[in-house]
C-alpha cells in the first residue's frame, strides 16, 4: 500500500508522470518480447543421460534435442522426444505467447500513437491492452513454471528445471501490471467511467443471468477448442487422446496430398452456386410473389414454397428414394412406360452435382424468399405510386425500386454465407447421398468426410480434426477479410 | 386521393405480361414444391405388390392399408421414438427460452456496460469453432455422456442467431424509457425482467420456441453420435435406420446390375415417414406465420 502510494503520488506530481509510467511500463512490455523469442531459453534439460535413459530416447533422437527450450520450440521437444503427454500442455502456453504479443504489441503501438479516443474513453482502451498483456504474460511464466513441474511428473524424474528469466519476467510483469492499473485509475476518474468491479457491483443480477449461457457456450463451443490440438496428433489406443505422439504438420500434408483436392473442390463450387443461384432464384420468387394480387394465390403461393423448410432432411431422403429409386422410383417409372431406359442414379455420377442443386434449391427456396420479400414489403408504397403515375411499368419499377432496396438485405445475407463457404450443407449431403462410395468423387464434401471419421474411424481422428480445423481457419479469414473490405467500401453494411 | 388516381391508370402490356408470368411460375413452383410430398403419400397407400411390380407414382394404382397396418399392428418402438422426441422437444425449448431469453435481456441492457463483448463472444462462435470431432470427443470421451438423453437435448438449447433475434424482439416491443422508469421506482433487473420484459414478449417466445422446438422434432444427428441404444432414439434417427436398413442392402448392389427383390416392403417405408411426418406438417399452417415474422424480424435487423 505504501508503495503504491509513492507511485501514485510520483504520477501525479511530476509534469511528465503519465509520460513516465507509458515509458516504463512499454520498455517492460518491449523486454517481455525479447524474453520470448526463440534464442531465449526458458527450460532447460537437466540430468541429460539419465532422463534420456529412463524415456527410452535413442542416441539418434538425442542428437535432434538441444539443452534448453524457449516456449517458441517446446512443441519441437515434445515432437523429437516422442512425449505425447507434454504435447497440449505446450501448446496451450504458444497459444498464450501469441496472445500476450497480440496484447504487448498492441500496449505499445497504442502508448506511440498516442491518440485519445473520441468517444470519452481517453486513453482507457490503452491500458485494458497494457493489463491483458501482463496478465498473459504473467499467465506465461506461472504457466512455464507449472510444465516443467508436469513434465517432471511425466517423466517420473528431474529432468527438466525453470530458468531465472521466468521469475524475472513474472516480476517485471507484476511491477509494470501495478503501474498501469494506477495510470489506469486516474484516467477513469477523468473519463468518469468505471471498472469491471464497479460494474459488478452495480449489475450483479445481470451477469448472474449470463451464467446459464455461459456455461452452454463453455462446453459446446469454447472446450471444444481446446481439441484443435488432435489435429496435430497421430491418434493410437495405446497412448489415448492425450498422449499420442504429436506429429507436427503431418496429417495436414497427407490430407492435401490425398483428398483434401477434392473435398475442397466440392466443398467451394457447391456452396458458390447454392449462394449465386439460391439468392438469384430467391430474389426472382419473392419479386414475383410480392407482385401477385389475389391475396389467397399469393398466401397458398408462399405457404406450399415455405413448406419443404419445415420438413427435416430424413424426410427428403425418403422423397429423393421414391424418385430416383433404381426399380421403383417415380422418374423411372415414367421412363420405363414412355420405352426409354432407365437411369441407375445411385451408381452414376454426372447427374448428382444437378440432383443435388436442385434439393437444396427445393428446401431452401421458400426460406430465402420469406427474407427478401420481408425487405420488400419494408419499401415505402408510394414510391411505386409515383413510379406509376410517372408512367414507369412493372419491369421498370423492378429495376430501379425493387432491386436497389434489397441490394442491402443481398449483401449482408451474401456475406453470412461467404463466412461458411467451407462448410458444406451436411445433412443435405449425408441424406440424399449417404454412404455411397461411389459417388464422393462427386458429392463428398469436407463435413461428410469428418462425420465418417467421427462415426466409423476412430484412428483417424487426427486427420479428421486437421480437415476441421483448415475449415474452420478458412471460414474465420474469409469472414474476416470480407468484413473489412466491406467497412473500407460502405461500413453501413459491415457486420462488426 | 392518391390511390383512386392509381386505380384509373390503365394496366400496361408490361404488367399484364408479367402478372401472367408471375401466376404461372408462382403456380408451378408451389405445385414443385408439394409434389414430393403428395408421392409419398401416395406410395404409402398403395398396394406393395403394386410398387413392387409398376413403382411409385404420383395415384396410388391400388388402393391400400396394408402398411398402416403394419405399422400400428407393432407400434411399440414408433411409439418410444416418438415418446422421447417429445420429451426432448419439451425438455430443450423449455430450457433453450429461457437461456435464450435472460441473454437476451441482458445483451439489450444499455446499462450493461459489456453487452457488446458478450454479443461478440457469442457471435464468434459462428466463424470459428473447434471442429466437429473435438465437439464430439468432449461430449462422448470427457464428459462421457454418450447414451444419455441429456446430451440428445443439451448441445441445441439455443444459438447465437436465437439470441440476437429476442434480442430485436425485446428492443422492439419493450421501450427503453419504460424499464428505466420502473428501475427508478425500485425494481430490480430481474423483477424487469419477470414482471414488465416477459409479459410484453409472447410473440417473440412463440417464435424462438417453434425454431427451437422444430429443430429438435427434425433432428437425427445427434442421436446418430450419441444415441447406444434404440430407447434414446429420435424419431427422425428412428426413420433414418428405417431406410438404411434397406440402403445397407443397395450399398451391397452397387457396382453391379443385380437388382434385390427381398428388400423390405416398401410402402411401410411411405408409411413411417408420413407417420413421422405427419403431425408437424397438421401443425404447419397454424404455426407458419411466427416462423415467417420471425425471419422478418431477423432480415430487418440484418
Amino acid at each position: 500500500m505504501k508503495y503504491l502510494s509513492i507511485c501514485d503520488q510520483y504520477l501525479e506530481q511530476r509534469k511528465f508522470g503519465r509520460k513516465t509510467g507509458q515509458l516504463l511500463t512499454g520498455a517492460v512490455s518491449m523486454m517481455l518480447i525479447v524474453c520470448s523469442l526463440p534464442f531465449v531459453d526458458w527450460i532447460r534439460l537437466v540430468n541429460t543421460s539419465a532422463f534420456f535413459e529412463k524415456q527410452g530416447i535413442t542416441e539418434e533422437m538425442a542428437s535432434t534435442l538441444r539443452s534448453g527450450y524457449s516456449i517458441f520450440s517446446l512443441l519441437g521437444f515434445v515432437q523429437n522426444s516422442g512425449m505425447g503427454a507434454l504435447g497440449l500442455y505446450a501448446m496451450l502456453l504458444l497459444l498464450v505467447l501469441a496472445a500476450a504479443w497480440y496484447f504487448l504489441v498492441s500496449y505499445i503501438w497504442k502508448i506511440v500513437r498516442n491518440r485519445r479516443d473520441a468517444d470519452g474513453k481517453g486513453e482507457l482502451r490503452t491500458y485494458t491492452a497494457g493489463k491483458t498483456a501482463m496478465l498473459l504474460a504473467a499467465l506465461l511464466t506461472v504457466g512455464s513454471y507449472g510444465f516443467v513441474l508436469y513434465a517432471n511428473d511425466v517423466a517420473g524424474m528431474k529432468g527438466f528445471a525453470g530458468s531465472w528469466i521466468i521469475g524475472a519476467e513474472l516480476a517485471a510483469a507484476i511491477a509494470a501490471y501495478v503501474v498501469i492499473k494506477r495510470m489506469e485509475a486516474r484516467e477513469r476518474v477523468r473519463c468518469r467511467e468505471h471498472g469491471l468491479v464497479r460494474e459488478l457491483q452495480k449489475n450483479w443480477v445481470l451477469f448472474l443471468m449470463l451464467v446459464p449461457i455461459a456455461v452452454f457456450f463453455l462446453i459446446n463451443s469454447y472446450l471444444p477448442m481446446v481439441g484443435i490440438y488432435f489435429a496435430f496428433v497421430n491418434f493410437n489406443f495405446t497412448d489415448g487422446l492425450w498422449a499420442s505422439p504429436f506429429v507436427g504438420l503431418k496429417n495436414f500434408e497427407f490430407l492435401f496430398q490425398s483428398q483434401m483436392g477434392r473435398l475442397i473442390r466440392n466443398t467451394v463450387l457447391y456452396n458458390v452456386v447454392f449462394i449465386g443461384l439460391g439468392n438469384v432464384i430467391q430474389i426472382f420468387f419473392a419479386i414475383l410473389v410480392s407482385q401477385i394480387t389475389v391475396k389467397w394465390f399469393k398466401k397458398t403461393g408462399q405457404t406450399l414454397m415455405f413448406m419443404p423448410y419445415f420438413v427435416s432432411y430424413v424426410m427428403l431422403k425418403v422423397m429423393v428414394y421414391s424418385l430416383l429409386e433404381y426399380q421403383y422410383g417415380a422418374i423411372n417409372n415414367a421412363i420405363r412406360s414412355s420405352g426409354g431406359q432407365a437411369i441407375d442414379f445411385y451408381n452414376t455420377t454426372i447427374y448428382w452435382p444437378f440432383l443435388i442443386t436442385l434439393f437444396y434449391l427445393w428446401k431452401s427456396v421458400g426460406y430465402g424468399m420469406v427474407t427478401y420479400l420481408a425487405t420488400i414489403m419494408g419499401i415505402d408504397n408510394e414510391m411505386y405510386e409515383a413510379s406509376k403515375v410517372d408512367g414507369a411499368n412493372v419491369f421498370q419499377r423492378i429495376r430501379y425500386i425493387t432491386l436497389p432496396q434489397i441490394k442491402p438485405t443481398f449483401i449482408i445475407l451474401l456475406i453470412y454465407s461467404l463466412g461458411g463457404i467451407m462448410k458444406g450443407n451436411f445433412e443435405l449431403f449425408y441424406q440424399t447421398v449417404g454412404n455411397n462410395g461411389l459417388l464422393y468423387e462427386v458429392t463428398d464434401i469436407l463435413d461428410t468426410y469428418v462425420y465418417r471419421i467421427t462415426i466409423g474411424q476412430p484412428l483417424s481422428i487426427g486427420l479428421g480434426s486437421a480437415a476441421g480445423l483448415f475449415q474452420s481457419i478458412f471460414g474465420f479469414v474469409v469472414v474476416m477479410l470480407t468484413n473489412w473490405v466491406i467497412r473500407k467500401k460502405e461500413a453501413d453494411y459491415a457486420l462488426f | 386521393m392518391q390511390a383512386e388516381k392509381s386505380k384509373k391508370i390503365k394496366l400496361s402490356r408490361a404488367d399484364k405480361t408479367f402478372n401472367i408470368l408471375a401466376f404461372s411460375l408462382v403456380g408451378i413452383a408451389a405445385i414443385i414444391c408439394v409434389l414430393p410430398f403428395v408421392l409419398v403419400v401416395s406410395g404409402s397407400l398403395t398396394d406393395n405388390y403394386v410398387i413392387l411390380t409398376e413403382g411409385y407414382s404420383l395415384w396410388p394404382k391400388q388402393f391400400s392399408l396394408d402398411a398402416y397396418k403394419t405399422i400400428f399392428g407393432n407400434p411399440a418402438s414408433i411409439l418410444q421414438a416418438y415418446k422421447m422426441t417429445i420429451y426432448y422437444t419439451v425438455v430443450g425449448t423449455a430450457a433453450g427460452l429461457f437461456v435464450t431469453t435472460m441473454t437476451a435481456y441482458v445483451v439489450s441492457r444499455k446499462e450493461f456496460k459489456y453487452r457488446n463483448v458478450v454479443t461478440f463472444l457469442l457471435y464468434f462462435t459462428t466463424i470459428f469453432g473447434g471442429g466437429m470431432i473435438p465437439w464430439y470427443l468432449l461430449y462422448a470421451n470427457v464428459l462421457n455422456l454418450k447414451g444419455t438423453t441429456f446430451v440428445i437435448w443439451f448441445p441445441g438449447i439455443t444459438s447465437s442467431f436465437l439470441v440476437i433475434l429476442m434480442r430485436t424482439f425485446i428492443t422492439g416491443s419493450v421501450p427503453d424509457a419504460i424499464a428505466e422508469s420502473a428501475k427508478m421506482d425500485g425494481a430490480g433487473q430481474f423483477t424487469i425482467f419477470t414482471k414488465i420484459v416477459m409479459p410484453v414478449l409472447k410473440p417473440g417466445l412463440a417464435t424462438v420456441g417453434l425454431f427451437l422446438a422444430l429443430g429438435y422434432w427434425n433432428d437425427w444427428y445427434r442421436s446418430s453420435l450419441f444415441s447406444t441404444s434404440s430407447d434414446t432414439y429420435e424419431l427422425q434417427f428412428y426413420l433414418y435406420n428405417m431406410l438404411s436398413a434397406s440402403t445397407a442392402l443397395k450399398d451391397l448392389t452397387v457396382g453391379t446390375t443385380i437388382s434385390i427383390d427381398n428388400l423390405p416392403t416398401q410402402s411401410v417405408k411411405m408409411a413411417m415417414a408420413v407417420v413421422v411426418t405427419g403431425p408437424m406438417l397438421l401443425l404447419y399452417p397454424f404455426v407458419q406465420r411466427y416462423f415467417v415474422s420471425g425471419i422478418t424480424v431477423g432480415a430487418v435487423k440484418g
